[in-house]
């Protein structure tokens, strides 16, 4: 029992230690070279030979100026490789010691992160002597690790755990008081990014990434040896009292990527508040999704249990996100748990309150309500995904007889469509909030008139449908709030589809709402996200829907077939 | 799926079916504990709320959670007794402990918010004791679990700190 779990971990890290370089084996490459190069054939003769390392047996080919341990992870082997300093994120340090690898022809142990490869190389990974120096650093790195496995947030995913079960000796001969930081052991460097400075093993990962990922240069190392201490490095300048040397840093963490801080960290030390003592990891389940909270399209991991969510996890995408991702789309998944999210159908009646009712109630008043109607407008918000935009396009013309216009609204600020979207930092945010701007231009859907939309100095009375019906899963409008405030004429009734918020509705006219179609958010729903990058990403659902909402793909089935029952008889 | 009757058809001897040496057996049996408590005054019951049976050592009965002497639990709301538990009867909520409330430092910074057992589902298996890495849960030797409803047999953190001597 315990051995087959041991092969499952063990799997599951060979596939994420692999899969997350972008140090792809180069057969692939060559091979499009090939077909790029296939006239001038006198070149590949004269190509240089090819660059060949030997790991384990394994005979890899590998590019000039790559380490072993890339050579490595081009042939698909980097998890027999310990690491804890080596991220292929981030630049190489060498600090941390356990990569060390037995290379033929050489006296003494090297390690793999920063020894480049050199053609004809033959290294071992696995020899005795390579296992004892990993005990012995193990050995090291737990004189002073506290044994909080229990309370430590990171157990269950922690690197230092699983290296010590491979690797650690087992037993220690430390037989001293263990080193503690008073003033650090639950420090908060902000208010997302909590220290626990005993668990640290100096692999300066973090610091590393502050200096060239987010390029704020906000954590230092201070001291030497045992009292080495990770700290905040922006202290407020007080020009009163220069000598005074115990400043506090008044600022802490500032940079909007401070989540991916206790993404790289391998052990317990920096954990993020949103999550910290939420969950133990190994009770979570994991998706891959989409992030909709701006319109870059981060690819990531959805952790949840019982259809709740707990986190979300940036994945591995070279062309995307890489590792990364930004705070706010890590703690947007807060919109999907909302309690005052409206999650059942609602109907205002004659005495304009809305009222919860049935799902045939609505959806039969919708039908007879688009079947009189002589001008229908659809209102898509940007976040809908481009199947749920096709299904509107193909399926309201026959369910009205009238003439019947679709298009888009975005709704972030002054973002009207894509050619306003622009980065708003170094990294990874976009300035466009929603998810699928690029893709509903793709589909030809037009924007939303400018005299729809309020705070327009566009006064020209062109609002002149009669029924309007506002799309979204809870992005859209976000900024101004726009779906609900749209100039419409007075006796135009507005039905709204998706994800909508109570406190929404209080400053909305409520005159005008006729209903309130419950839909579905990202996670919950299937489909097909192009970014701004025009990269098409299609996922498939996490959780199961909250209350009463249906996909919109089954509404429709379920007002068409009406339709039909009711022409038969 | 069909499903067949077997008829099994025993043949007793004469001498099972004349139920005469089993019947007096059994009143030879009657007859001697009859006598031990009739004239020797030996009993084999006991008046039960007055008085209790004692019962090993090692009896495993309702659970508590130790706490140290500032009557701060010694429970770090791990969830590995919820993990091994094999009724699944054990549900914890963790967060953190105020910095202020916390004077044993480091080893106390996460706190059961709620901690509920449902000694319905429980079976005394006593490996939440055994996973415990703070010797936190343990079970007593108290085995009067009788309730009036279902909820009140859903023990919440309050009855779990209770004060034990001697384990019950």
């Amino acid at each position: 029992m315990s051995f087959n779990n041991q092969n499952i971990v063990v799997n599951k890290r060979r596939m994420y230690i692999n899969y997350c370089s972008d140090k792809k084996p180069l057969e692939n490459l060559e091979d499009q070279e090939n077909l790029e190069n296939q006239e001038n054939q006198e070149n590949q003769k004269n190509r240089p030979l090819k660059n060949k390392i030997n790991i384990d047996g394994k005979e890899i080919e590998f590019l000039p100026g790559d380490t072993i341990m890339q050579a490595a992870e081009r042939g698909g082997i980097a998890h027999k490789i310990p690491r804890y300093c080596y991220h292929p994120g981030l630049p190489i340090a060498g600090s941390c010691r356990m990569c060390n690898v037995e290379i033929e022809k050489a006296s003494k142990l090297m390690t793999a992160c920063s020894t480049p490869a050199s053609n004809g190389m033959v290294v071992h990974t696995n020899t005795s002597k390579v296992q004892k120096a990993c005990t012995g650093v193990m050995e090291f790195l737990l004189t002073n690790h506290p044994l909080d496995c229990p309370v430590c947030d990171q157990a269950g995913e922690c690197e230092l755990q699983e290296y010590n079960y491979e690797y650690g000796p087992g037993t220690s001969r430390f037989s001293e008081t263990k080193r503690v930081f008073t003033n650090a052991t639950t420090k908060r460097l902000s208010d997302k990014i909590t220290l626990n400075m005993n668990r640290c093993i100096n692999c300066e990962r973090c610091i590393r990434f502050e200096e060239t990922i987010t390029k704020s240069y906000e954590l230092v190392m201070l001291n030497r040896s045992w009292e080495k201490e990770l700290t905040l490095s922006n202290y407020e300048s007080d020009e009163n009292d220069k000598d005074d040397e115990d400043k506090m840093p008044t600022k802490g963490l500032t940079s909007s990527y401070q989540g991916c801080l206790a993404d790289i960290c391998p052990v317990g030390a920096l954990t993020f508040n949103d999550f910290r003592f939420q969950k133990r990891v190994w009770f979570l389940n994991r998706q891959p999704s989409i992030c909709d909270a701006c319109s870059k399209g981060c690819n990531i991991e959805v952790h949840f249990e019982n259809d709740i969510i707990y986190r979300y996890t940036p994945i591995f995408n070279e062309k995307v996100n890489r590792h990364w991702m930004c705070d706010r789309g890590r703690i947007s998944y807060h919109d999907v748990e909302d309690s005052g999210r409206i999650t059942m159908p609602f109907m205002n009646t004659i005495d304009s309150h809305l009222h919860s009712v049935e799902w045939m109630t609505v959806l039969s008043y919708l039908k007879s309500t688009l079947a009189i109607a002589k001008k229908v407008l659809i209102i898509l918000g940007t976040d809908s995904t481009c199947e749920e935009a096709k299904l509107f396009i193909n399926r309201i013309p026959s369910l009205s007889k009238g003439e019947v216009k679709v298009c888009f609204y975005n709704g972030t600020g002054d973002v009207s469509s894509s050619k306003d979207d622009e980065k708003i930092d170094y990294l990874l945010q976009m300035k466009d909030q929603t998810a699928n701007t690029k893709g509903l231009e793709l589909l030809g859907i037009p924007p939303l008139e400018t005299s729809y939309v309020p705070d327009s100095t566009d006064n020209t009375d062109s609002t002149d449908s009669d029924v309007v019906i506002y799309f979204r899963s809870g992005r859209a409008g976000v900024g101004g709030r726009g779906g609900l405030e749209l100039k419409l004429k007075s006796s135009a009734s507005l039905f709204l589809w998706g994800v909508f918020y109570k406190k929404e509705l209080d400053k909305a006219a409520l005159k005008q709402i006729v209903a309130i179609i419950p839909g579905l958010m990202t996670v919950e729903k299937s489909g097909t996200f192009i970014n701004c990058d025009s990269l098409s990403q299609s996922f498939t659902s996490a959780i199961t829907h909250k209350g009463a909402a249906l996909p919109a793909d089954v509404i429709f089935q379920i007002m068409i077939l009406e339709n039909r029952s009711a022409i038969r008889s | 799926m069909v499903t067949k009757t077997l008829n099994v058809s025993r043949k007793h001897e004469i001498k099972e079916k004349f139920y005469l040496i089993a019947v007096l057996q059994g009143m030879w049996i009657t007859l001697k504990y009859f006598c031990r408590g009739f004239f020797l005054w030996k009993s084999y019951t006991i008046n039960y709320p007055e008085e209790k049976r004692n019962y090993s050592q090692r009896f495993r009965g309702m659970h508590f959670i130790s706490y140290d002497e500032n009557k701060i639990e010694n429970c770090t709301a791990c969830y590995l007794c919820q993990t091994v538990c094999p009724a699944e009867c054990i549900t914890i909520i963790a967060e953190e402990r105020d910095p202020l409330k916390n004077p044993s430092g480091v080893w106390k910074e996460k706190k059961p918010k709620s901690f509920d057992i449902d000694a319905l589902r429980c079976c005394f298996c006593g490996m939440c004791e055994e996973s415990c890495p703070k010797d936190a849960i343990k079970l007593s030797r108290n085995y009067e679990l009788a309730t009036r409803t279902r909820e009140q047999a859903i023990y919440n953190l309050d009855h779990l700190k209770r004060e034990v001597k001697g384990r019950g």
